[in-house]
């Protein structure tokens, strides 16, 4: 067997071993190279920034443990700017095994930023339904919702003073995995009831989103751990996905140079084997 | 630290790392894990649907609040249960009609309004302003997505992409020209999805080695550190045995 | 029987379908009023079609542990997995925390369900790794294109490929928002176009898998 297929052959857990590595050292030591914000990420942030205090932001973080590397820092750092700005946060999920990490993050993220239960911030928790329960919302946060999640009633709550319904609310970013994601919201939500949006989504969505942000309907894009990273660039506060784009650079370099390989050693098998 | 954070911390370590097992090979360990993910969410499912539908969203507006209208959902979803019942079975027919009828009504205008409308709108709209009038204007940077060239190579995109999908026509001569360079800008748009594919797939594992680093640390007992002594060990103790096996069967 | 078993459920489509989508145009308050007591309705209906999904998985490990099949004793590992967590979760009554404290539901979730869903999925990056390298080779042009799209976008989206070659960054971009935008409105398009096709098939009694469920 020559060189070049023996290394084609090569056993794949060399290549875990090699992407093992290439994640475990940036994260034991890293480095810290600048990120560059894109103007998806940037087009949710000077909407936020541009809201007066008070303003209602709709949170519906869809997506569960499966994504939360991605989806995590993104949701953490667009409560911080939220509060920081002093808008009033309605929250909520239509992943039903995602309710404990939105339950836990709100909770997280308001007791750092000293926000009140009810009068900041409100979790709602999860319906089934998916695009049914969008579109209640639409007619009727309280009819959807009757209770929070944790058992108080919806109706008088500092919080949704002057909400009724989605028309009422000032500004949707919706944390998407899958469906019901970003689309839902906006075909069964924006479409009918205009209210400005914006959608943040894993890697795999992101491409697949481009259209809607290219129209206008949405008004900016959250794509993956970069653009975590990003945000928390942006409201000066880094966390685990800065923390993570090290990482992220010395994978990505892996990959590239192991499908670099792959083709050399490709084509030197061919030129081979044409010789022969 | 808390007790149960401790506590914790080494059942999510061992478990963490009983999956990464199945990366050297297939193994009891990792089936162990891959069954408890199954069960765990399975039950984490039920409790909610128990909760949310049967307590918030059926008891409590129909016997507390006397909402009796609710009790036709309510006999549309028991219906659907009688698809596990061999006689009964065609009762679900009227649940399904309902919920598909129901979901394609609903789904028809809203898809048409924003996927289809929406987006051919999008797509010729920017060239509105190239057509020779008032305030003219054609700009070439490729770097901003709203500029003149722009808006000219997405409408070849979609033009072209539609047409290669489109099979009711035979694609020779200029359709031919037509399909390859739909060919050629969708092998782009897949390149893209796989570059973000892997950054994606990549961020899941930076996740779960974090909270591996995370986890090695004293205060919880460095579990990360023993726990893979314990699960290499494991592995090694399964091969031998597996090793072991076949001559003792013959 | 024709009647009940076949024709009034496909009645029952045609008129539901037909008066959903027609709602979409009426801004009368009874139409709304409709809308929103019909999706109500759905949400009701939505929890009792996660209990048919649930059933069948229980019915399938049952049947293992019951003819105690090779494998059976994974079977007991995940009813106990499952039955452990219904226990937990009715005692908590569905509550990850009260009052900011959380509940042993809450640590079945943290450091269980967490981990174990985050670390299947997070294998997978080895293995699009050893996909990339065994099978990601420029056969023929279009491959190439593929390949090169592929290696501007993973260089232009990461700090380290910004700094090397600060040109990737603005090239992913455009990649992004121009070319691969106009593949994905055309096959957005497409996609619609064919779900409006379908929908409206299933209303009008063309396709008619979705009933299943008995003989006709």
């Amino acid at each position: 067997m020559s060189f070049a297929e023996r290394m084609l052959k090569i056993d794949r857990r060399i290549i875990f071993l090699v992407i093992g590595l290439c994640t475990l050292l940036p994260l034991l030591y890293p480095v810290g190279l600048p990120i560059k914000v894109s103007p998806e990420v940037r087009g949710v942030y000077e909407h936020i920034e541009s809201l007066p205090e008070r303003s209602v932001l709709f949170l519906s973080f869809d997506f569960d443990p499966a994504s939360k590397p991605e989806l995590h820092p993104q949701a953490i750092a667009l409560l911080r700017h939220a509060f920081k700005k002093n808008l009033r946060v309605i929250a909520m999920t239509l992943w039903v095994s995602g309710t404990g990490l939105a339950d836990q993050i709100m909770t997280q993220v308001a007791r750092e930023m000293g926000k009140e239960n009810g009068t900041d911030y409100v979790f709602l928790g999860w319906s089934p339904g998916n695009t049914a329960v969008i579109i209640n919302l639409g007619q009727d946060l309280y009819k959807t919702f009757p209770s929070d999640y944790g058992g108080k009633p919806t109706k008088g709550l500092p919080v949704l003073d002057g909400v009724y319904s989605l028309k009422d609310i000032t500004y949707l970013v919706g944390l998407g995995a899958g469906n019901p994601g970003v689309e839902a919201w906006y075909v069964f939500g924006k479409d009918k009831y205009r209210f400005e949006m914006g959608g943040g989504c894993t890697g795999v969505m992101a491409p697949g989103l481009y259209p809607l942000l290219r129209s206008g309907q949405i008004n900016g894009l959250i794509g993956g751990l970069r653009g975590a990273a990003e945000y928390e660039s942006l409201i000066d506060r880094k966390g685990t996905a800065v923390a993570g784009m090290d990482a992220q650079s010395a994978t990505h370099a892996a990959i590239v140079l192991l499908v670099i390989m792959c083709n050399v050693f490709y084509v030197s098998l061919r030129s081979q084997q044409g010789r022969g | 630290m808390p007790f149960e954070s401790i506590v914790g911390a080494w059942v999510a370590t061992g478990l963490t790392l009983f999956i990464f097992s199945f990366l050297y090979k297939d193994n009891p360990v990792f089936k162990v894990a891959e069954h408890l993910y199954v069960g765990v969410s399975v039950g984490y499912t039920i409790v909610k649907t128990y909760d949310t539908v049967i307590v918030h969203l059926i008891w409590k507006p129909i016997v507390e609040n006397h909402e009796w209208m609710l009790l036709i959902p309510v006999f549309i979803g028991l219906l659907m249960l009688t698809r596990y019942v061999p006689k009964a079975s065609w009762l679900s027919r009227y649940a399904f009609a309902f919920i598909v009828g129901v979901g394609s009504g609903l789904a028809i205008p809203r898809t048409i309004s924003s996927f289809i409308l929406k987006q051919v709108e999008d797509t010729i709209r920017p060239l509105l302003t190239l057509v020779p009038g008032e305030g003219v204007s054609f700009t070439w940077n490729l770097l901003s997505p709203a500029s003149g060239v722009n808006a000219i190579i997405i409408l070849i995109g979609v033009c072209s992409v539609l047409f290669y999908f489109f099979f009711s026509v035979e694609h020779t001569g200029p359709g031919k020209a037509v399909a390859r360079t739909g060919v050629f800008f969708l092998m782009i748009a897949f390149g893209a999805a796989f570059g973000y594919t892997v950054m994606a797939r990549m961020s899941l594992l930076i996740g779960r080695l974090t909270d591996l680093i995370e986890f090695s640390d004293a205060s919880y007992g460095r579990p990360t550190l023993w726990l893979l002594v314990v699960t290499i060990g494991l592995l090694i103790v399964l091969g031998r045995r597996a090793q072991r096996e076949p001559p003792q069967e013959s | 029987m024709i009647l009940l078993r076949r024709q009034l459920p496909l009645v029952i489509t045609l008129v539901t379908g037909l008066g959903m989508a027609a709602q979409y145009y009426v801004p009368h308050p009874a139409s709304e009023g409709l809308l929103t007591s019909v999706t109500k309705w759905l949400q009701i209906i939505g929890g009792f079609a996660l209990v048919l999904g649930v059933t069948s998985l229980f019915h399938v490990h049952a049947v293992k542990i019951r003819r105690q099949e090779a494998g059976w004793g994974y079977s007991v590992v995940l009813y106990a997995g499952m039955l452990g967590t219904i226990a937990v979760g009715l005692w908590a009554n569905g509550k990850e925390s009260i009052d900011g404290v959380m509940t042993a539901f809450g640590w079945v979730y943290s450091y269980m369900m967490v981990p174990l869903q985050g670390t299947m999925f997070a294998i997978l990056a080895f293995f699009i790794a050893s996909a990339a390298y065994r099978s990601f080779r420029a056969r023929s042009r279009e491959a190439a294109v593929l390949l090169a799209a592929a290696v501007i976008v993973m260089m232009g989206r990461v700090p380290l490929g910004e700094y090397i070659l600060p040109l990737s960054g603005d090239v992913s971009q455009w990649i992004l928002n121009v070319l691969n935008a106009s593949v994905r409105r055309a096959i957005l398009i497409g996609v619609s176009l064919g779900a409006v096709a379908l929908s409206l098939k299933i209303i009008f009694g063309v396709e008619r898998s979705y009933l299943g469920g008995g003989k006709e």
